[in-house]
């Protein structure tokens, strides 16, 4: 519609403004396997030293590995608990005829919008007070908790386009409402679930300010609250040590992103379908 | 199995869709559901085999009340108009999903399903998916799956909608075959006349949520009850001429038409506006009565021409003959209609 | 008509499930309303346990004065010196207060039975029953005068432990309910009446009690205006520059370039959404700090290094806007470009042949039909900029001195970490109150706004 317009004016000042990001990451990389000299950002040396952090364990800090292993349980255990739960209630919201169906529609509505974050020193209290504070399940609940609208919110989208008649039919040949739901909906909202679980995931890889608060100890330090607290300590400032377990942490970011972008795109960018 | 609806009526809401419907339908008969859409077909159907809850009424299949039955107990087996086959499983599988739920041992569930599948013919296509079948094998599989269990009923929703012409022409006879192969009672939906005066023993012509008249397709053809049943039977369909009652006679005056009233016909009293309902075959080369007007419309058929031939006062009627070279459009012609054959509708529809 | 059907209609009571067989439970399980609730319930659990719940502690604790000093589960009674000042202070019980600090010594018969079984030799026990006992000495020093005065004289040591024996002073002891306390205090002073005995209990209480306090301290507070003001300045600049105007600005860019180039700047802008906010933020720390990429490149212009991210409250200020903004810019852009692909491309061409400028079609015919993208962008984005903490908190975290202290960073701050160690859980919560009852309203705003209603479709199984 458009054609006869020049557009490289318009890729020219895009680039100009995002200049910066692309300084930003791509220094990330560079920075991880190379030296330069004082005061320059030009590499003059091919280096793996910045990765020693991998066999080498600095005093005082759980082991990489350690902390790897928490992020990886963290994440998959919430997006485990966010895709059960939501894809267990979206059906409900989107197929049955439960009492006060439009009160729970409305509920996840607001508590989608609503920002969670706010009731942090509460879940602080409430965790000590129930034994679960500075442990892994502890804040998984809560960050499923806190991602479960959502989810809620998706899976009712993605049930929303099942035609119903696949179920009446379901019904006719027998099935209980649960086997519908198990045997013949559920596999129809399949790449649906994946998306969720895939973005579940890469919303408790990056998740820092949960564990931060709930769960900082040495035993269950996940690798947001790692780096942040290696960078947060004055004595040993080391850039290119923080990139590198950077970059460590979020390779899988990368990887999965590249490989699904298409399906977080549209997640990422509304939440409000599928 | 016998299904009767007695005084069933379904509102949505405030809004009554069906109302006070009594139908019964007799052990091994097809019937068929006709009427314009949004008339309350489906809704009857979904009553049926349990999807909705009735609002008043009751429904019985043989003499077992099955009103508060819920769906799965009620052995009845459904074609939906989308097929609604499961796409994640295969031909073989979808035929065979009822018998599993049922428990059945698994050599008894093959062997049902490969039955089943010869009965609709559509054995060499057990291992595909539904996305790898076409309009009618897909068709032919709903059945299938609808049938394997031996239901008590078969519903089937515009089961013909999405097929072409042709398919629809095969598909129709093979419906009919397997249905009086099983001796299942069937109700066939559909908005095709001629669909339902093809396959059915009977037909139920629906308007509004009500059923308008009941009878088989030669009586309801012959012999409808109201100017809507005329209306809706018959391809091509019935033309409408408004008359008055004259000296005994039905007078279009300013057509200059006088026909005699039909044998069996009320004579309406002088000066009654009445409704006629002339179909095409009645009007032609022969005939007792003369009708005067201008051909301003001509349809080859093949075997047949359709016209339609304007009168004096701008109403249209349509003439069925076999093909001739001798009549053109815009030839002013006088042709004949059997008025023995014609019928005579009051003014609200009502058949005098 | 059957059983099942009966509890069909009286729903989820299980009491009325148990009484039937176990094919009226699997019906109603196989009803939408019992498989629904069946469904329903983790979701609800966590609903419950996590935000419910949570709501309604923030609200109680709002009203009290719980902090790491009080604990959270309730306290003791401590006659600390600082209670023995409340009670002089505040209640004017300055007397009792300092027999209560005091130590005292009372000859009575539970010192002398400790001694019995401390093995000392029974004259000394005698004589101090015969001679002394009822006696009360408000010094050690007096009381071991009197031992020593004994007519069986013990050793030094000796006089020590019985001395100790005899002690009765509460100064620092801890009590674990108020009767034990009120017991020990008559013992020292046995005429207490009933306001001593409260003004006692209140003075020495450890535990958390309820005020309204932290309300009247957040009323009155300088900080308060100077971070609602922050916070106001910040939600606004970065929504209007960001999260809205540079993310139309991007979506409308990137609508009008080839479609492969156009993807290529989607993914860059997507970037700060995907990563982790730690590396995030620690990118933008590499490019501002004074060993960073920015003093480097401007130390050849004779500039000199710094820490550009913290050196003056403007900088900080950028920084901040800009680290928000840039993730925020993303959700924008995806919603707006979906919205501007949405728009039939007819209209593009019907402008085309009237010779409408690019500038025009985006004034005519793509701002219209961004006006309800905008509308909910504005909405969403307004609650969770005004709640947002990660990005501000790891690289300013409020600096330098407090100028970009953000409402969610305060209350971090006052309840979760700070330097002084002591968290105040009460003053925080009544911080978090503040933002809780805004996050609701405007939620329930917004389902208003966005006509949910619409969205309810009555299933169409109805069983
Ligand atoms: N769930 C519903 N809520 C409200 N009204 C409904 C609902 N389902 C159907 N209706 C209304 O009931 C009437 C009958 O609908 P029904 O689906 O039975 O029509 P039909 O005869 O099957 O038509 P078609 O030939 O188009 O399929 C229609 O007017 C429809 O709008
Ligand atoms: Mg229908």
């Amino acid at each position: 519609m458009t054609g006869h317009l020049r557009s490289w004016p318009i890729v020219l000042a895009l680039s100009v403004a995002s200049a910066p990001l692309v300084l930003m990451y791509v220094y990330l990389f560079v920075d991880t396997v190379t030296n330069a000299p004082p005061g320059s950002f030009v590499p003059n040396e091919f280096t793996l030293e910045h990765w020693s952090f991998l066999w080498h364990t600095p005093r005082g800090r759980p082991s990489i590995w350690r902390v790897t292993l928490n992020s990886l349980l963290f994440a998959t255990s919430t997006a485990a608990l966010v895709v059960v739960i939501s894809s267990m209630a979206g059906y409900v919201l989107s197929r049955l005829n439960v009492p006060a169906r439009g009160f729970f529609l409305a509920g996840v509505m607001v508590l989608h919008a609503f920002p969670a974050i706010t009731l942090i020193v509460a879940i602080f209290l409430v965790l000590q007070v129930v034994g679960l504070y500075n442990t892994l399940i502890g804040v998984i609940l809560v960050k499923a908790a806190i991602d479960m609208p959502l989810g809620i919110w998706l899976m009712k989208g993605f049930y929303d386009t099942v035609p119903w008649e696949i179920e009446m039919a379901g019904i006719q040949d027998g099935a209980s409402r649960f086997t519908v739901w198990r045997k013949l909906v559920l596999p129809q909202v399949k790449p649906g679930i994946f998306a969720l679980a895939l973005f579940a995931f890469l919303l408790g890889w990056g998740e820092f300010i949960l564990p931060q608060v709930l769960a900082p100890g040495g035993d269950v330090q996940v690798l947001s609250v790692y780096l942040a607290s290696l960078i947060a300590d004055d004595n040993n400032f080391d850039m290119a040590l923080f990139k590198s377990v950077g970059l460590f942490y979020m390779a899988p970011v990368l990887i999965l992103f590249f490989f699904f972008q298409g399906h977080l795109m549209n997640i990422y960018g509304g939440g409000t379908k599928g | 199995m016998r299904i009767l609806l007695d005084k069933f009526s379904k509102s949505f809401g405030d809004v009554r869709v069906i109302e006070d419907m009594t139908l019964e339908v007799n052990d091994g008969e097809m019937l068929a559901l006709l009427g314009p859409s949004g008339c309350g077909k489906s809704t009857t159907l979904f009553a049926i085999c349990g999807i909705h809850k009735v609002s008043g009424g009751r429904i019985f299949f043989g003499e077992r009340d099955m009103t508060d039955v819920p769906s799965q107990e009620r052995n009845v087996g459904v074609v939906f108009q989308s097929y609604a086959l499961y796409p994640h499983m295969t031909v073989a599988e979808n035929i065979a999903f009822p018998l599993r739920i049922r428990k059945l041992p698994e050599a008894e569930v093959k062997r049902q399903m490969e039955e089943m599948a010869r009965l609709v013919h559509i054995e060499e296509l057990l291992g595909r998916r539904p996305a790898e079948l076409s309009g009618g094998q897909q068709q032919r599989v709903a059945l299938a799956r609808a049938l394997v269990r031996r239901p008590n009923v078969l519903l089937l929703d515009e089961p013909l909608a999405n097929l072409d012409a042709k398919l629809r022409l095969e598909m129709r006879s093979e419906i009919r075959r397997i249905q009086l192969e099983t001796g299942i009672t069937a109700i066939l939906v559909t908005h095709d006349q001629v669909e339902a005066m093809s396959m059915c023993d009977r037909i139920a012509i629906m308007n509004a949520g009500r059923i308008i008249q009941i009878a088989t397709p030669q009586e309801m053809y012959r012999n409808p009850r109201t100017a809507f049943v005329a209306g809706f039977l018959g391809n091509p369909p019935i033309a409408f001429l408004d008359a008055v009652a004259r000296d005994g006679w039905l007078a279009v005056e300013d057509a200059d038409i006088r026909l005699p009233v039909p044998p069996g016909t009320r004579t309406p009293p002088d000066g009654t506006p009445v409704v006629l309902g002339i179909r095409p075959e009645t009007l032609g080369r022969e005939g007792d009565a003369p009708i005067r007007g201008r051909v301003t419309f001509v349809e080859t058929q093949g075997r047949e021409n359709l016209y339609d031939i304007t009168l004096a006062n701008g109403s249209v009627l349509r003439s069925i003959q076999r093909v001739s070279d001798d009549v053109s459009l815009n030839d002013e012609v006088e042709w004949r209609v059997r008025s023995d054959q014609i019928f005579v509708f009051s003014q609200n529809g009502e058949r005098l | 008509m059957t059983a099942s059907r009966d509890i069909a209609r009286d729903g989820p009571a299980p009491v009325t499930a148990r009484a039937v067989s176990a094919r009226g439970l699997a019906s109603w399980l196989n009803s939408s309303k019992g498989l629904g609730l069946v469904l329903l319930a983790p979701a609800m659990v966590l609903v419950v346990l996590f935000f419910l719940v949570p709501v309604v502690v923030t609200g109680l604790i709002a009203f009290t004065n719980m902090s790491t000093a009080t604990g959270i589960t309730g306290g003791a009674y401590q006659v600390s010196p600082s209670a023995l000042r409340v009670l002089t202070d505040q209640h004017g019980m300055g007397a009792l207060a300092e027999r209560l600090g005091q130590p005292t010594y009372t000859v009575d018969e539970q010192g002398l039975a400790t001694l019995e079984e401390m093995g000392i030799e029974p004259g000394i026990v005698a004589g101090l029953r015969e001679r002394h006992l009822g006696e009360t000495y408000s010094s050690r020093r007096e009381f071991e005068r009197a031992i020593r005065a004994l007519p069986e004289r013990p050793a030094t040591r000796t006089v020590k432990r019985i001395s100790a024996a005899f002690s009765r002073s509460l100064a620092n002891e801890r009590f674990a309910s108020a009767g034990a306390l009120i017991a020990a205090a008559e013992a020292v002073e046995p005429d207490l009446d009933a306001a001593e005995k409260q003004a006692l209990v209140e003075a020495t209480y450890t535990g958390w009690t309820w005020t309204s306090e932290n309300f009247r301290r957040l009323a009155t507070s300088r900080d308060t205006e100077r971070v609602f003001f922050n916070t106001l300045f910040f939600v606004a600049t970065t929504l209007v520059l960001f999260n809205t105007g540079y993310a139309m600005v991007l979506a409308i860019a990137t609508h009008y370039i080839p479609e492969r180039a156009a993807g290529i700047f989607r993914i860059i802008w997507f970037l700060p959404r995907i990563s982790p906010v730690v590396i995030y933020v620690l990118l933008w720390k590499w490019l501002a700090w004074d060993t960073g990429f920015l003093s480097a490149l401007l130390s050849n212009f004779g500039v000199r290094p710094r820490n550009w991210m913290l050196d003056s409250a403007t900088n900080a200020w950028v920084f901040v806007i800009l680290i928000n903004g840039f993730v925020g810019a993303s959700m924008g852009m995806v919603i707006f470009a979906s919205a501007i692909k949405a728009i039939p491309q007819s209209l593009f061409h019907a402008a085309a042949v009237d010779g409408a400028y690019r500038w025009q079609q985006i004034r005519h015919i793509i701002l219209p039909h961004l006006k309800w993208p905008i509308l909910f962008v504005t909405c969403y984005q307004t609650l969770s900029l005004l709640t947002s903490i990660d990005q501000t908190l790891l690289s300013t975290d409020g600096g330098p001195g407090g100028a970009t202290e953000i409402w969610s960073l305060w209350i971090y701050h006052t309840a979760l970490n700070n330097y002084a160690g002591n968290l105040q859980y009460g003053y925080g919560a009544a911080m978090a109150l503040v933002l809780v009852v805004i996050g609701i309203t405007l939620s329930l705003l917004y389902l208003r706004l966005f006509n949910y209603n619409a969205l309810i479709i009555k299933p169409r199984i109805e069983h």
